[in-house]
């Protein structure tokens, strides 16, 4: 058990008295009674088997933050650090700001942040490897480092930035609710640091002593309706109708005349208002990713074209499956997706975890995703093995095999899409991420089955026109498609007053020139696919015309891929101007002021 | 489990496996916070946390001490002493021996060359009691140099000079528990939450107890001023009128305190139609604030029955400073709220030990507020040392803003820097780098080998930290505390009292002088120094033990006494030559540098609560460093507008003296003709400072510059900035 010191101040201690049956989601507070099997057991903190004597240990816990009167002087922040022995970069609480107003009636309201240890934990949800677990004690939703395998998807899903991705570490921690202050009736350490008596901590929705409010929302604080946090707020203190952020997100609150909170809006003044390429932002973190789902879906479009083409009695796709191609075909295939598989398992922090990634198939969409993957995956492996072989058994796996990959590989794809319906990340959140996946599947699938096949049957002399031709009509719905979901992507951004109305600023601006070309790109090869259509031609003129064409789909795939990944604006708090400001960071790692540890942002790994 | 795995592995929380914990002073800033440090198995510090019982800070800490622990392992420490004849040449290690000898040798050599007092010291507010005292005792009764001065000029000198001025003796009247008692508070220049967040905390707690009225003084909108109940956004350097302006409206309305003038102050006619000149609307012109809110405030404070004033860096460094910390002295006397429980005049003090220094290490004169001037305070320290008293100036020397000037124009030859780094603390850095490089023999004594200082020295001598020694400290109200060895010195590097010992062994008055080994037994000597009725300092009544027992003890405490008494001058006694308190009439001359043509705006500059002075150590422990890892201004966005200034890219600033390059922070807190630059950073904010000095203090003024500001390349910026920073 923590030890509770001699002298131990009043402060630190716990002291709900009473509770109310039900928190403002309508959720009982007490989350199991005395008599449940849940109760009474250890928390087997560190592998102590004592168990605590908190007389509201099963109650549902949180932090109450009197925005009213935090000073952002670091000391919860620090005393955090200091009793979980985190590092500079990492931190389960940070302080940031908004601020507001012209000066001398300037306002600023600083916001301290962890964990919220929400009624509905989407990280619980999210993780793959099932390191989350929400408890009955204190209803602290705690993570076990030792479990996760490092993929961050945490940290995508969360809309507060309370779980934290150790680069260095390759895994995730974050705020533990302090459960061995909390059992022996001490309040976390945190709370017992403030030094503005902004942080107290106590059973949801009680009000704290000497405080008048119990609200759930704040400037710069991301909606409730995602997670239910246990977090209460109180801020009274008049603000100006427009607070701005001081980290490079370009978002802004304004206040909303109707209920008074605050929304997000897009703060034009945080970047020069012109159209720019910036391609060396394209790449990022997330770039085994952008290859990832785009070879997946290609190997998936091609197999599903040419063995489904087979089956329809499509007669260049029952030549090309009958040619002597076709198993090279299925190795190359093999060969791109377990390239795929390998890059975006060392994407994890620990690949060697990568089995776990299986565990949470009831709840996460990444453990479906790699479910369904694997099973594509091995279903294409089984079948190309069987149509090594003339037996008749052989010939019927092989082709159970072949249907097993057709019908799983666009399951997997829907899972993969549904990774991004998140919605801490509005850029991500619309069907939009569907379109683009499939689309890509008819797209790239169309490419890479033209980009074997073509050259054969030129090579054996056989007709390629036919073949070119159902390419093009793959090509052409895939294109369309995808065309259609990046128009209502954009109008739903435009109408959008969250974080992805930042998104599409930056898509429009920072980006603008990359995005224009993508779209102008776009545009070309629709028309391109369809005039190539229409001439039917073997040419050596529209061959190079499909060459061209080749690249340049290729091209806008990948460009617009690495956007997806980089313009996503989460959701999350508001950062300082240096500590959590991206914008900082990123200009760390190029100046190389990131090389002194001490900065607390780690350089880019080389 | 509400949901989540069925299978629990066990909870995995961060155990340090501490052992023990051991009792100390935080050694940043003076607020004097009781800290308990955490051993593990092997005696490694590894925690801090406050001490629970601890008057102070009752279990709280800030961001710096709450990560003190570390600094026992940070980057750059001294391992050995080094040598070399020219600051061009490479250091090399020498023993403690050769170097403390080639020392003794060189200051003899330079004193005998062109006089004693041409080897100047200048020493610090970070050391402990004992070591001032056993310093102030070396360089007045051994090596016998008059230029002898602390670091503690730039932080504290305007509030002593002030003190003295007004009560006849330094020492603040007041303490924190006065927060609980009061009914108004003023906060001149003073930022609680970023400076001493721990006493803002304690003043928070007593507002939340009893709300009473904070008004707060600054040109910036702080959060103190955020959350003052009246926020005054002060044009620079003006403080002195407001005040003046303040006593006049408490005059002009019979809202004095006439029976407390009468019997304990002197004076008052010359004061009286000296603030008539100040009328508010004379006053409002040139510091801002408008007419009103002068009389409102003025009102308010008379009226309150038990007001105070704080104050830190706004009021002293200025060249104003010792005539602000008057004229607040003033304006409580004229309300009789000095001595009294919630009637106070309390300088927030700089460093951990300012306080230490001001009462005993001979900087200003001689030890326990002794006076060079006084031919009794001569003899008596003259015989309690068992040296000539013809030894001792009869006048005080140089401050140490004057020494570096007299080193530029070649009157000292010679200087021993202890635990201070002029060469990013003093205002105007080029000057100082200028300086350092014409001495004949400037040693270094500093627990950082890296300390920028050092790039200039002959010698560099490696001193223990903090909680590596032992003694004690004096916050702000007046508690000595105690500073416990934690942890064995690194390396080889050794206490600064066995440094001052060992090298009086080296001078000839050592034969008849006595320099104790132990910090205990310097303490024991100063308590006998510090007997007397009169005396205010009297630390007579305390033990080490009796120290640690009650976690600070305030001074006075009289032989016998069980404790220390919380407050001085509580009889309306002074300690002047009739026993009454000075009202002193200030007449204002506006001889700061103010924003022109040329260079439009006022340079600002302060500090943030992550960092402590030239961050030697808070800028090597990234849990601190990283909310500021590189120098910043904070601009106003519509002036940065008109500029074409986007936020977050680096300007370059131009004062008369030189160019700083910065990363630019837009916000609203500062007004439109102003720039606020933390002064933390080597090479940055004081390459622009003029420092001006005030008269009676001789304290530069940090906080009034005039600077323009220039585009810059960003890519060369970002490359200079880098190359300014080696933590």
């Amino acid at each position: 058990m923590f030890e509770v010191r001699n002298e131990e101040c009043e402060y630190a201690f716990l002291n709900d008295k009473t509770h109310q049956d039900k928190n403002r989601y309508g959720k009982s507070i007490q989350l199991v009674d005395e008599k449940d099997p849940l109760a009474g057991k250890s928390l087997n903190i560190n592998g102590d088997a004592a168990v605590g004597d908190n007389p509201n240990r099963y109650k549902q816990h949180g932090f109450h933050f009197t925005a009213d009167n935090c000073i952002g002087c670091h000391a919860c922040e620090a005393a955090c650090s200091e009793k979980n022995d985190n590092p500079a970069h990492i931190a389960f609480r940070s302080v940031g700001y908004v601020e507001g107003g012209t000066y001398p009636a300037f306002k600023r309201l600083n916001i301290s942040m962890a964990c919220n240890h929400c009624d509905d934990p989407v990280c619980l949800k999210g993780c793959p490897t099932r390191a989350y677990t929400k408890f009955a004690e204190y209803g602290a939703v705690l993570q076990d480092p030792d479990i996760c395998f490092g993929c961050g998807y945490c940290t995508w899903v969360c809309p507060y930035n309370a779980p934290q991705l150790d680069p260095v570490k390759g895994q995730v921690s974050k705020c533990n609710m302090c459960v061995d202050r909390l059992e022996v009736g001490l309040k976390p350490a945190c709370v017992s640091a403030c030094l503005g008596n902004a942080l107290n901590f106590g059973v949801i929705e009680n009000m704290p002593e000497n405080r008048q409010q119990v609200d759930a929302l704040i400037p710069g604080f991301p909606r409730t309706d995602i997670t239910h946090p246990n977090i209460r707020f109180q801020q009274t203190r008049s603000l100006p109708a427009e607070m701005t952020r001081t980290d490079n997100a370009a978002v802004k609150y304004h206040k909303d005349k109707k209920d008074g909170h605050y929304k997000p809006v897009v703060d034009k003044s945080k970047r020069v208002n012109q159209r720019s390429w910036s391609l060396d932002k394209l790449r990022s973190r997330e770039d085994p990713l952008v290859l990832f789902t785009l070879i997946s879906q290609g190997v998936i479009g091609a197999f599903i074209m040419l063995y489904l083409g087979s089956l329809l009695d499509i007669e260049s796709m029952v030549n090309a499956v009958q040619s002597s191609a076709y198993l090279p075909m299925l190795f190359i295939m093999l060969a791109m997706e377990s390239f795929a598989l390998f890059i975006s398992t060392m994407h994890l922090g620990k690949p060697h975890r990568f089995y776990r990634a299986f565990n949470n198939l009831k709840y996460s969409p990444v453990s479906r995703e790699v479910a369904g993957i694997a099973v594509f995956f091995n279903s294409l492996l089984a079948h190309t093995f069987f149509s090594l072989f003339d037996h008749e058994l052989a010939q019927i796996a092989a082709i159970a095999f072949a249907y097993a990959a057709i019908l799983t590989g666009p399951i997997a794809l829907y899972f993969m899409h549904k990774i991004y319906r998140i919605q801490a990340r509005p850029y991500w959140n619309h069907f939009q991420v569907l379109t683009a996946f499939y689309g890509n599947m008819l797209t790239m699938g169309a490419l890479l089955t033209g980009l074997v096949f073509v050259p054969v049957f030129l090579y054996q002399g056989m007709p390629v026109i036919d073949l070119l031709n159902i390419i093009s009509v793959s090509i052409f719905a895939g294109l369309a498609i995808e065309s259609y979901g990046h128009y209502c992507h954009a109008k739903y951004l435009q109408r959008n007053d969250s974080e992805g109305a930042a998104s599409f600023y930056e898509q429009v601006t920072t980006f603008g020139k990359t995005y224009a070309t993508r779209n102008i790109l776009l545009a070309i090869n629709i028309v391109a696919v369809v005039l190539l259509y229409l001439a039917s031609s073997d040419s050596v003129i529209s061959l190079a015309v499909w060459g061209l064409l080749f690249v340049s789909i290729l091209i806008s795939a990948l460009v617009s891929r690495a956007l997806f990944y980089v313009l996503v604006v989460p959701t999350t708090m508001p950062g300082a101007f240096f500590w959590k400001n991206k914008g900082f960071e990123q200009h760390a790692r190029e100046t190389g002021l990131a090389n002194m540890p001490q900065v607390g942002v780690i350089p880019d790994a080389h | 489990m509400l949901f989540g795995r069925n299978k629990k592995n066990p909870i995995k929380i961060a155990d340090k496996g501490i052992v023990e914990w051991k009792y100390t002073t935080c050694g940043y800033c003076s607020t004097g916070c009781s800290i308990e440090v955490g051993l593990n198995a092997e005696g490694k510090a590894i925690s801090s946390r406050g001490a629970a019982g601890a008057d102070v800070n009752r279990g709280k800490l800030c961001v710096k001490g709450i990560f003190e622990h570390e600094l026992f392992t940070t980057e750059g420490r001294g391992t050995e002493p080094l040598y070399r004849e020219k600051y061009i040449d490479e250091y090399k290690p020498v023993s403690w021996d050769t170097a403390l000898d080639t020392m003794a040798e060189k200051i003899k050599a330079v004193q005998e060359k062109y006089g004693r007092d041409s080897f100047a010291i200048i020493s610090t507010g970070q050391i402990l009691t004992e070591e001032f005292y056993t310093l102030g005792k070396l360089t007045r009764g051994a090596i016998g140099t008059n230029n002898y001065d602390g670091n503690t000029t730039l932080c504290m000198a305007s509030a002593v000079s002030g003190y003295k001025r007004s009560f006849g003796s330094d020492g603040p009247p007041g303490c924190y528990e006065d927060f609980e008692d009061t009914d108004c508070l003023i906060a001149f220049g003073s930022n609680l939450p970023e400076q001493h967040p721990i006493i803002y905390w304690r003043l928070k707690e007593a507002m939340e107890k009893r709300k009473f009225p904070l008004i707060v003084v600054d040109p910036r909108v702080t959060m103190l001023a955020q959350f003052a109940d009246m926020h005054l956004p002060i044009t620079p350097g003006t403080d002195l009128v407001l005040l003046n302006s303040l006593a006049h409206v408490i005059l002009d309305e019979g809202l004095a305190d006439d029976d407390y003038i009468n019997a304990h102050t002197n004076g008052f006619e010359e004061f009286k139609a000296l603030v008539k000149e100040y009328d508010p609307v004379s006053a409002s012109k040139i510091c801002g604030i408008d007419e009103d809110t002068i009389r409102n405030v003025a009102r308010l404070y008379a009226k309150a029955g038990k007001a105070m004033s704080i104050w830190t860096m706004g009021i002293n460094q200025s060249t104003h400073g010792s005539d602000g910390v008057v004229a607040i002295n003033n304006l409580n006397l004229i309300t009789g709220n000095i001595g009294k429980p919630g009637g106070t005049s309390l300088s927030i003090t700089g460093q951990c030990n300012a306080m230490g220094t001001r009462e005993w290490s001979s900087c200003s004169g001689l030890p326990g507020y002794r006076y060079l001037e006084n031919p009794e305070d001569r003899k008596e320290i003259a015989g309690f040392w068992g040296i000539d008293e013809e030894f001792f100036p009869k006048k005080r020397g140089l401050f140490q803003t004057d020494i570096f000037p007299a080193i530029e124009t070649g009157q000292i030859k010679g200087l021993w820097l202890v635990a201070s780094n002029p060469m990013s603390s003093l205002p105007n850095s080029e000057r100082i780098r200028k300086t350092l490089e014409k001495l004949d023999f400037f040693v270094v004594q500093d627990a950082y080998s890296d300390v920028e200082s050092a790039q200039y020295a002959h010698m560099y001598l490696p001193a223990a930290i903090w909680a590596e020694k032992d003694g004690c400290f004096t916050n702000t109200e007046r508690r000595v505390n105690r500073i416990t060895n934690i942890q064995q010195p690194y390396a080889n590097s050794k206490p600064d009292l066995w440094i001052f010992n060992q090298l009086a062994k080296r001078f000839d008055h050592y034969k008849t002088m006595s320099f104790p080994d132990t910090a205990e037994e310097v303490f024991e000597e100063m308590k006998t120094l510090s007997k007397g009725k009169d005396r205010t300092l009297d630390i007579s009544g305390m033990s080490y033990q009796m120290i640690e027992k009650q976690r600070g003890i305030q001074w006075p405490c009289r032989e016998g006494d069980e404790t220390g008494a919380q407050r001085l001058y509580t009889d309306g006694k002074f300690q002047t030559k009739d026993g009454t308190a000075n009202l002193i009439a200030l007449p204002f001359i506006d001889n700061n540098e103010r924003p022109d043509n040329e260079f439009p705006f006022w340079l600002n500059t302060g500090r943030v609560v992550e960092h402590f002075h030239t961050r030697t150590r808070t800028g090597k422990m990234g849990n601190c460093n990283k909310y500021s890892p590189t120098p910043y201004m904070e601009m106003n966005p519509d002036a940065a507008a008109d500029l074409g200034i986007e936020h977050q890219a680096y300007v370059r600033v131009v004062s008369k003296r030189s160019d700083a390059v910065v990363m630019v922070q837009l916000t609203q807190r500062i007004p439109y003709n102003m720039v606020f630059i933390p002064f933390h950073f080597h090479d940055c904010a004081n390459r622009l400072t003029l420092g001006l000095l005030d008269p009676y203090s001789r304290q530069p003024a940090f906080k009034q510059n005039a600077v323009r500001i220039e585009k810059i390349d960003q890519k060369e910026a970002a490359q200079r900035n880098l190359e300014s920073r080696s933590f």
